[in-house]
């Protein structure tokens, strides 16, 4: 029994703590997405692009001898919540056969998650389970840790390209890794490195944030490696969604009795007076508004071709500028995309966003004096 | 009196005489925008965003018709209307949506509608109404209530007021297409490009979901018997594989807008099980603002010659 999974920016990297702990095996996709073309061809054609990248991802595991695919999704009004059965359908009449196991984190209790995962947990011990998710857990948290340091510390580097280099060996030794002891003493590592790249602590570098589709905007193979495109023209990116924010959001405050809410959901509430316009969509909107309040330079939205609830937020965008004066770009991705034209619009908006900063110093000046 | 104006678009094919009679009882006039045509489309492409889908686009430029002649503009937010199963989340934000995308320029009536919640949220939505239209409460959800119950049966008697009777036995002289789409697809004789007459006009008759009874739909919806999907995809799914049942059914045509994420993947489910399983002919017709009708004729005629 080998297992694969579908990547979704670095979640991998916990998933393989657990499944090293447990003593599952498993197939990692390869992060250059080698099966991106034959995923596509496979799809529908409006599907939306995670989609067509994960049935991708799927195939890839497939290949290197996986017969079980582990599948979160969940309930609602955003595609994301079909991915698993559409792709079982797919899979099957590609002649594939395997094994789907769905946690939907919505629509489960406990005791069902568990009969889900049984084959997978029978035989070991209750303190071997607990200890493998809550290392997962400690893992995840310190793997978006790691990205907030080399974000931080790419717009202010002194020479570029250093922070990228450390991050990219990192992504090479992560996915060989084994074990929780090597991944954690790597992810040690590598912040370690970071903190010795040489930073220009002077640098007052523009504040971007990135709103939008989940997966778009942590995945740094489906939006193009945005976060380090920005970071080398000296942009300090915050990306407001994270795996681990993910996680917590999806698994644990739905196992907590408490009713934790969503600040940026709730924000989001102020333009949209309604309780969920699905997926991720009024947290996009709320986070514009946090951005701009926040005192940040610019904010980018990016989403997925199609992307149903971030069409309806994209409306808001307009509301947003006039009311709290920050600037959005709105960045559509799908597989046929173009790198440079992409990357030359980001490129203009920081060019924009910097002679914003600089009119708005000047006349701060002037009246000054 | 005041005047409500109703857009001739998404919601109106399915429930327009529920929403008419609510205003009606309310005392108010009812404006229906007129159908579709260029100039609807026209306004509504100019103030949407590019990529939103063509219906979407279609009821922006039907309320932008009506915001001039009437006091407000009424868009009921569907959320869910029948017990785990959802609307497309571009339903969810209509109001809001097309309040935005016209500049804030339209008076809007709005009332939500959550059966998971027990309505909760509609009382909100009736107190605006009530209050603009300078009526009791008590009054407004009145009619609400009526409005409701009219919804549900609505769904759990077979609905057919657009298309024929479902041939019980096999008419060997005349052909039956079944035609699947949104009913705002199928039935908007713009969007449509006119299919159903163009079918009519070749003596073929025709059937749709709405022919079929809601229970029927729901079982048949494979794999989304018993779990949670999209109301108008778990009609289009179950009536697919209804109809490719059927003797009397000689061929099967889904329309569907360029771009739909729900039919994106309702279509995906029909192709792969319909290949497999069935033997019956399927044509997808995708329509956007840009399609030529010949283009759109063409591909018919080879569907219809098809078949034979």
């Amino acid at each position: 029994m080998k297992i694969t999974f579908p990547h979704m920016g670095n979640l991998f990297i916990p998933l393989k703590v657990l499944f090293d702990i447990l003593e599952i095996d498993y197939a990692v996709p390869s992060l250059s997405r080698c099966k991106f073309e034959e995923g596509i061809a496979h799809s529908p054609e409006f599907a939306c692009l995670p989609f067509k990248i994960t049935l991708g991802d799927l195939l890839d595991g497939i290949e290197q001898g996986a017969d079980h695919i582990l599948y979160g999704g969940g309930c609602g009004q955003c595609r994301f919540g079909y991915y698993a059965d559409l792709h079982e359908a797919i899979l099957k009449s590609a002649g594939y056969d395997v094994t789907m196991i769905r946690l939907d984190s919505s629509n489960m209790t406990f005791q069902e998650l568990m009969g889900k995962l049984k084959p997978f947990t029978e035989g070991k011990s209750k303190a071997r389970l607990v200890r493998g998710i809550l290392s997962a857990v400690n893992t995840v948290l310190m793997a978006d840790r790691l990205s907030k340091t080399a974000a931080w510390i790419r717009c202010r580097e002194q020479q570029k390209g250093d922070t990228d280099k450390v991050m990219r060996r990192f992504n090479q030794r992560i996915i060989k890794a084994k074990g929780y002891k090597e991944i954690k003493q790597l992810i040690h590592s590598a912040r370690k490195q970071l903190r010795s790249i040489p930073v220009d602590l002077e640098f007052k570098p523009l504040k971007v944030a990135i709103v939008g589709e989940i997966y778009t905007s942590i995945d740094p193979f489906v939006n193009m490696e945005m976060e380090s495109k920005l970071g080398s023209l000296g942009v300090e990116v915050h990306n407001h969604l994270t795996i681990s924010s993910w996680v917590i959001d999806h698994g644990i405050k739905k196992v907590l009795p408490l009713k934790l809410k969503n600040k940026a959901h709730e924000r989001g509430k102020e333009l949209f007076d309604t309780d969920d316009i699905g997926g991720h969509g009024l947290q996009t909107v709320g986070n514009a508004i946090l951005s701009a309040q926040k005192g940040f330079d610019g904010v980018i939205h990016t989403y997925p071709f199609t992307c149903l609830p971030e069409i309806v937020a994209q409306c808001s965008f307009g509301e947003i500028q006039d009311q709290y004066g920050i600037p959005i770009m709105t960045l559509i991705i799908d597989e046929l995309t173009g790198k440079a034209g992409y990357e030359t619009r980001i490129e203009a908006f920081v060019d924009m966003l910097e002679r914003r900063r600089q009119l708005e110093l000047q006349k701060t000046m002037r009246e000054a004096f | 009196m005041t005047k409500i104006g109703l857009p001739k678009a998404l919601f109106y094919y399915q429930h327009s005489a529920v929403w008419e009679g609510f205003f009606r009882n309310l005392g108010c006039e009812v404006i229906v925008s007129g159908d579709t045509n260029k100039e609807i489309l026209d306004r509504g492409v100019r103030c949407c965003s590019n990529d939103t889908c063509l219906p979407v686009k279609v009821f922006h430029g039907h309320v932008d018709i009506l915001k001039g002649n009437v006091d407000y503009v009424f868009i009921p937010r569907y959320t869910c209307l029948i017990n785990r199963e959802y609307t497309c989340p571009k339903f969810c934000g209509l109001p809001e949506m097309t309040y935005l995308n016209l500049d804030k320029q339209v008076r809007l009536l709005e009332i939500s509608l959550n059966v998971e919640t027990g309505h909760m949220e509609a009382a909100k939505g009736l107190k605006t109404v009530s209050k603009s239209l300078d009526l009791d409460y008590r009054a407004a959800e009145e009619a609400f209530q009526n409005a409701l119950r009219e919804l549900e049966q609505g769904y759990k008697k077979c609905e057919n007021s657009f298309g024929e009777p479902v041939a019980k036995e096999r008419d060997r002289k005349r052909q039956t297409l079944a035609v699947l789409g949104h009913p705002y697809m199928i039935y908007d004789k713009y969007l449509s490009m006119k299919l159903l007459e163009k079918l009519r006009s070749r003596n073929i008759s025709i059937v749709t979901p709405a022919d079929l009874e809601y229970q029927t739909k729901r079982r048949h919806a494979v794999p989304y018997q018993e779990k949670v999907f999209w109301e108008v995809g778990l009609d289009n799914l179950g009536s697919a594989f209804v109809f490719a049942g059927s003797e009397n059914i000689d061929g099967i045509i889904y329309l569907t807008p360029f771009a739909c994420g729900v039919d994106s993947f309702v279509i995906e489910f029909i192709e792969r099980r319909l290949k497999s399983d069935y033997t019956v002919p399927f044509l997808k017709l995708t329509v956007d603002e840009h399609t030529g009708e010949a283009g759109f004729d063409t591909r018919l005629e080879a569907f219809l010659d098809m078949i034979g």
